[in-house]
């Protein structure tokens, strides 16, 4: 039972590198453009489908098909926020109209590669078996360890941006305050265009892992954003790596639903954590902060005495 | 002559969902995407209900359509009492979660549909008949939707959706607003619903997914949100544009994308181009 139970939250965890690469790529938009960019889906699609022609139809290796997608998928956001969002922003248009963009423009980028592609599921190789080693009695795969080092590559490259390169810092300045970031000479625009690019390639890393595991349709992506959105809100808006930890933890909870849920009943988890996120922390899951309290002890006994 | 009776009863049922969506869209400025689920309750209660238990259709209908009232309460409560983007997160859960959940009971046919509702109305004059209906059915709601915007009540609405904060200063109850808009466009979704269930006689979920919403979406915001007489017009745009490339005879998988295509572009230009739709919306003079 012990087996099975490591099994599956190995498995877990695998298979939740590519959730929280959407969850980063949705959230870094949410946190620095305050956009639910729900044409991500459609970023997504670009992302797998440019990667799939690139390895299928003109038989380059998969690094080059990654590394093409990942201009193409940047290049996608950069248009999308260029002549897309830009003159809506401009126009101080709604957030309705914002959303009916995005939404629309997804599904726009659907029926493009439906046309282009069919309605076929396709993986991005012709197999998906990968080398397996046992450890400890658990089956490991190269993908895992692959998806699992390539995510964790990726958040400490996205950390270090943030926190010691001049963009990543501009881009945390414009999240917390644009309008005053602006008056210190930070371009808002061009923090928006690098969120944009920053959310192409995690876009495009995540589809690499997913369409190396399963098969995808144009429509496969709306519902992978679907669990980047209750990500975003479990973890808390402007929270990108609790987003990020959120994402991990609700694919372990998928996984070991297994255990209790017939598959079919499987999707339900995530809506029915939808609601429960809504209802219960719309401001995301936090956990009750110990140095604040550390710090707040001593107080409170000084008060007593 | 059939096929045209058809696309006026279809006509009629969109006239019912893109003029009550716009009635939550457009004067209640709520973003709920979720129109479709409503009207594939109607259309599954009705539909149930009939096979079942053999109710007669108005009933059946009716029925449905206060399923879907009470759906859209159940969905909106929690979601409302929290915040405006949150409505549209929840709608978009509500939705995907309800049509799983449509696709795996067994009672609704699941996946293959449910079939066997029996006919309403027979005779060779049932397609005239139920356009007829249908149609009587969509003018009846565009008018009174156009009699509740026009009225106080309507007032209330758009001042809600215009400065909400002023409206709860005044002392109104904003979120019992919200929901009573929600459960009317909602519940006449439902209507719609029964009407699509007993004139083809078969329905599947996937008729009901967001691509629906995508359309609904679209004749409103084509036809032009918070007026009533734009999602007359996006209706029968977006109706009519699918027969205009027919002559184009392309094969069912091209064709499908096709129409999509055509759909979204149109919306996304007249979102950069003209975001009033073709008939603008008149605001207050400030």
């Amino acid at each position: 039972m012990l087996l099975i139970l490591g099994q599956i939250l190995w498995t877990g965890v695998a298979n939740a590198a590519y959730y929280v690469l959407f969850t980063i790529a949705f959230a870094i938009i949410v946190k620095v453009v305050r956009l639910w960019n729900f044409a991500q889906a459609g970023m997504m699609g670009i992302a797998f489908y440019s990667m799939y022609a690139v390895v299928n139809l003109l038989n380059w290796p998969g690094w080059l098909a990654l590394a093409i997608g990942m201009v193409a998928t940047m290049g996608a956001g950069l248009l999308i926020e260029l002549y897309g969002l830009r003159p809506l922003r401009r126009r101080h248009s709604s957030s309705l109209m914002f959303f009916i963009y995005t939404l629309i423009l997804s599904e726009l980028i659907s029926y493009v590669l439906m046309l282009l592609f069919g309605t076929e599921p396709v993986t991005l190789f012709p197999s998906i078996l990968s080398p397996v080693r046992i450890i400890g009695g658990i089956v490991v795969s190269n993908w895992d360890l692959t998806a699992v080092g390539a995510t964790a590559v990726s958040l400490s490259a996205l950390w270090l941006f943030l926190r010691f390169h001049r963009d990543g810092q501009f881009l945390l300045a414009v999240s917390d305050n644009g309008a005053l970031a602006e008056l210190y000479g930070i371009s808002a625009q061009r923090a928006y265009l690098v969120a944009m690019a920053i959310a192409g390639v995690f876009a495009c890393e995540g589809m690499y892992l997913f369409g190396t595991r399963a098969g995808v349709l144009p429509t496969t992506a709306n519902d992978l954003m679907l669990f980047a959105v209750i990500a975003t809100l479990l973890g808390g808006m402007g929270r990108l790596f609790a987003a990020a930890a959120a994402a991990a933890v609700l694919a372990l909870v998928q996984s070991y639903s297994v255990l209790v849920i017939a598959s079919k009943w499987q999707g339900l988890v995530l809506y029915a954590f939808l609601f429960i996120v809504i209802v219960l922390f719309p401001r995301g899951f936090r956990l009750p902060s110990l140095r604040r309290r550390r710090v707040e002890q001593p107080a409170v006994t000084e008060a007593k005495a | 002559m059939d096929y045209i009776y058809s696309i006026l009863v279809l006509a009629g049922i969109y006239l019912v969902l893109s003029s009550s969506f716009d009635l939550i869209i457009g004067y209640g400025g709520l973003i709920s995407i979720a129109h479709p689920i409503f009207y594939a309750l109607g259309a599954y209660t009705a539909g149930l209900l009939a096979v079942s238990w053999h109710i007669p259709a108005v009933p059946a209908t009716l029925a449905g359509g206060a399923v879907a009232m009470v759906a859209s309460v159940a969905m909106s409560l929690p979601a409302i009492r929290v915040a405006g983007d949150y409505l549209l997160i929840a709608s978009i859960g509500f939705q995907l979660g309800l049509l799983q959940v449509i696709k795996n009971v067994e009672f609704t046919g699941g996946d293959a549909g449910l079939s066997n509702i029996p006919a309403a109305i027979g005779g060779p004059l049932r397609s005239q008949i139920f356009a007829a209906i249908s149609l009587s059915l969509g003018l009846t709601v565009v008018f009174l939707i156009r009699w509740i915007v026009r009225g106080p009540y309507g007032a209330i609405i758009t001042a809600m959706r215009d400065d909400e904060l002023a409206l709860l200063a005044l002392g109104r109850n904003v979120t019992r607003i919200k929901v009573v808009i929600l459960a009317l466009g909602s519940g006449l979704a439902g209507l719609a619903g029964g009407v699509y269930t007993f004139y083809y006689q078969y329905l599947n979920p996937s008729q009901f997914d967001v691509l629906q919403s995508a359309t609904i979406l679209t004749m409103v915001v084509i036809g032009g949100m918070g007026t009533s007489l734009g999602p007359v017009i996006g209706t029968f745009l977006l109706l009519g544009l699918p027969q205009a490339i027919t002559f184009l005879h392309l094969p069912p998988s091209i064709m499908a994308p096709f129409q999509g295509i055509l759909f979204c572009a149109l919306v996304l230009l007249f979102i950069q181009l003209r975001p009033q739709g073709i008939i603008a919306a008149r605001r207050p003079q400030t």
